[in-house]
């Protein structure tokens, strides 16, 4: 029993128009994702923007409406209703990707990272005080910012608190949804070791969702890369950066800048021969849709998406 | 209770920091003077109105005296009389009372009945907010002026409850749809989606988190309607399907000027009265602007 397992999830949105108002069609947002997450592992969701990373995760945490497939959290079905028990919402946490808009404008610092501790444990003030204190400290911001408005902060500051509060529960899983992307290169790095930190303090499990393969390879021990709401590629961090099967994610891993100027020439040509191969083959490995195939085992943990005859 | 406490010791600390909502109000109020003046304006009106209307007898005042039918302003009566022989004056003071009241009254029950209609819809959306809209929508096509006439007609005992009543019948749709579209947008937002994830209950959510965001709209929206109610019911009584003239109403007091002779020879009776409404309306219109602009930073001048 995995930890963390999602089996065929489909979230579909209707479009509708025409005459009143009727559904004609659905954006297949994601589209039978199916993977495994282990505890205290790091699950790296990567893909373009509209690929459907961050509503896979939203609808782990219960944000999105399913439509159909099942995510089982320790061996419970948590796309029913019933099953989304107090404790499965301290368990299950996230970090969300918009430091200014995820925080409540008119609330100080205290109220913000206190109101998990408010629904879930019964503290006096000054306990309350105290832990919000503490947390602030765990993330690196003074202690007497709580009497502060998410305002007086910056991008950073405030991803911190929203760090802090998804683990002032001292939660077990935490669905991160790109959490360093609105921030500044310089600050992308403190944040994510200080995940890490607390990661191995904590025993975090993360569900990892980004588009930097930078970060991912930086963060992640399993990676999985979406296209239109589908899997292309599925492996460890091994497979994806250095034994990419699939065309779409060769083109995303030549796409990696690199830092050293000798080596500019190098990755100019290797970048056109990718996309010389992509636009060659691209067939061979999109159907008629242009959506990716269903995945075929390469090895044990690699997964890529291939037409049925191999 | 203690919550309060405690954000309350916050907020001085904290003063110099981060300017509360009332500073920022104040500052706009500062800086833009006729608001300021409207707002003193308005706040004596008030409470001279309220206060002389106390040792005033409402009865002996409508009470007919056939003696003194159309006195020109004397020393007896400051502003005349009217056809009955019944002071102006006590009748202007009692009659923006009662228009105030009615204002205040009709914008308070429009303003909670809206904001609570709107929050649901708006919050809950979907089905919920489908059968909600219909509803409204059902109330917005009643035609307002013939249903008033029926309801007069039928209510024998006509006062300032029953009409602020029928009042507020017809005019919390508007409120409704405003809040209802800001719930939508701002449901949307990820602190609310947060809160969800976080544990909190929708009642928490939607008194903790949503309408401390739209309080401002609120506040700018319902001072704003509060001038358009005091009009609209000197409207009405002025049609004459407002107050009686056993209860005056500064629209009561403006349709004797619907009686030529009195439009042309008998200012004392509608001037005072007119010029009352005018200056009212405007003066809580001014300050409705400057709470408006304070609510929105791109706007404010403090």
């Amino acid at each position: 029993m995995a930890f963390l397992e999602v089996k065929d999830l489909k979230v579909h949105f209707p479009i509708k128009g025409g005459i009143l108002n009727r559904t004609i069609d659905h954006v297949r947002a994601v589209d039978g994702v199916t993977f495994e997450v282990e505890q205290g592992k790091t699950y790296g969701l990567v893909g373009e923007s509209g690929s459907g990373k961050t509503t896979t995760g939203r609808a782990v945490i219960g944000l999105n409406h399913v439509t159909s497939g099942k995510v089982f959290y320790e061996g419970t079905d948590i796309t029913k209703k019933q099953s989304k028990t107090k404790a499965l919402r301290k368990d299950i946490q996230m970090i969300f990707q918009d430091p200014y808009s995820s925080l409540n404008p008119r609330k100080r610092v205290l109220d913000v990272i206190a109101e998990p501790l408010r629904n879930f444990e019964k503290l006096s003030k000054q306990e309350e005080k105290k832990r919000v204190q503490e947390l602030l400290e765990l993330v690196g911001l003074s202690p007497e910012a709580i009497v502060k408005y998410p305002h007086e902060f910056s991008g950073g500051q405030r991803q911190r608190i929203g760090v802090a509060r998804a683990i002032a529960l001292r939660p077990k899983l935490i669905i991160a949804d790109e959490p360093v992307s609105a921030l500044d290169v310089s600050v992308q790095a403190q944040v994510l070791n200080f995940m890490q930190d607390i990661q191995q303090e904590l025993g975090l499990t993360y569900l990892f969702i980004s588009h930097d393969l930078g970060i991912v390879k930086h963060m992640c021990d399993d990676i999985a890369i979406m296209y239109r709401g589908r899997y292309v590629e599925q492996g460890t961090r091994d497979d994806i950066f250095n034994n990419p099967q699939h065309i779409y994610t060769k083109r995303l891993v030549s796409a990696i800048p690199d830092i050293n100027p000798r080596n500019r020439e190098k990755q100019f040509h290797f970048r056109e021969e990718v996309q010389r191969e992509f636009e060659h083959s691209y067939d061979d490995y999109f159907d008629n849709e242009g959506l990716a195939y269903g995945l075929q085992p390469i090895s044990g943990s690699h997964y890529v998406a291939l037409p049925e005859k191999g | 209770m203690e919550t309060n406490n405690v954000n309350m010791d916050d907020q001085k600390q904290d003063a110099t920091k981060s300017p509360s909502g009332f500073s920022i109000i104040w500052r706009e109020f500062i800086k833009d003077k006729v608001a300021l003046i409207s707002l003193i304006f308005l706040v004596i009106l008030t409470t001279l109105v309220y206060g002389v209307s106390l040792f005033l007898n409402q009865e002996e005042i409508v009470r007919v005296d056939l003696f003194a039918i159309h006195e020109p302003p004397s020393e007896e009566f400051i502003l005349g009389t009217d056809y009955g022989g019944r002071d102006v004056f006590g009748q202007l003071i009692i009659g923006t009372r009662n228009s105030l009241s009615i204002g205040i009254l009709v914008t308070l029950a429009t303003g909670i009945i809206g904001v609570v209609y709107g929050v649901v819809a708006g919050y809950f959306g979907g089905q919920i907010d489908n059968v909600l809209m219909r509803i409204l929508d059902f109330f917005l096509i009643l035609p307002m002026i013939m249903t008033v006439i029926v309801f007069v007609t039928l209510v024998p005992d006509y006062g300032v409850i029953t009409f602020s009543f029928i009042m507020t019948m017809f005019l919390w749709m508007g409120i409704a749809r405003l809040i209802r579209s800001r719930a939508l947008q701002e449901k949307e937002l990820d602190y609310i989606q947060a809160s969800k994830t976080l544990g909190s209950s929708h009642t928490k959510i939607i008194f903790t988190q949503l309408l401390p965001n739209i309080t401002s709209l609120i506040v700018v929206t319902m001072t704003l309607n509060l001038a358009a109610n005091i009009g609209l019911e000197s409207g009405l009584s002025f049609l004459g399907f407002g107050f009686p003239e056993s209860t005056p109403s500064l629209g009561t007091l403006l349709s004797y000027a619907r009686n030529p002779q009195t439009l042309e020879f008998r200012w004392w009776i509608w001037l005072p009265a007119a010029i009352l409404i005018f200056v009212l309306m405007l003066a809580v219109r001014n300050v409705g602007e400057a709470l408006k602009r304070a609510a929105d930073a791109r706007q404010r001048r403090g």
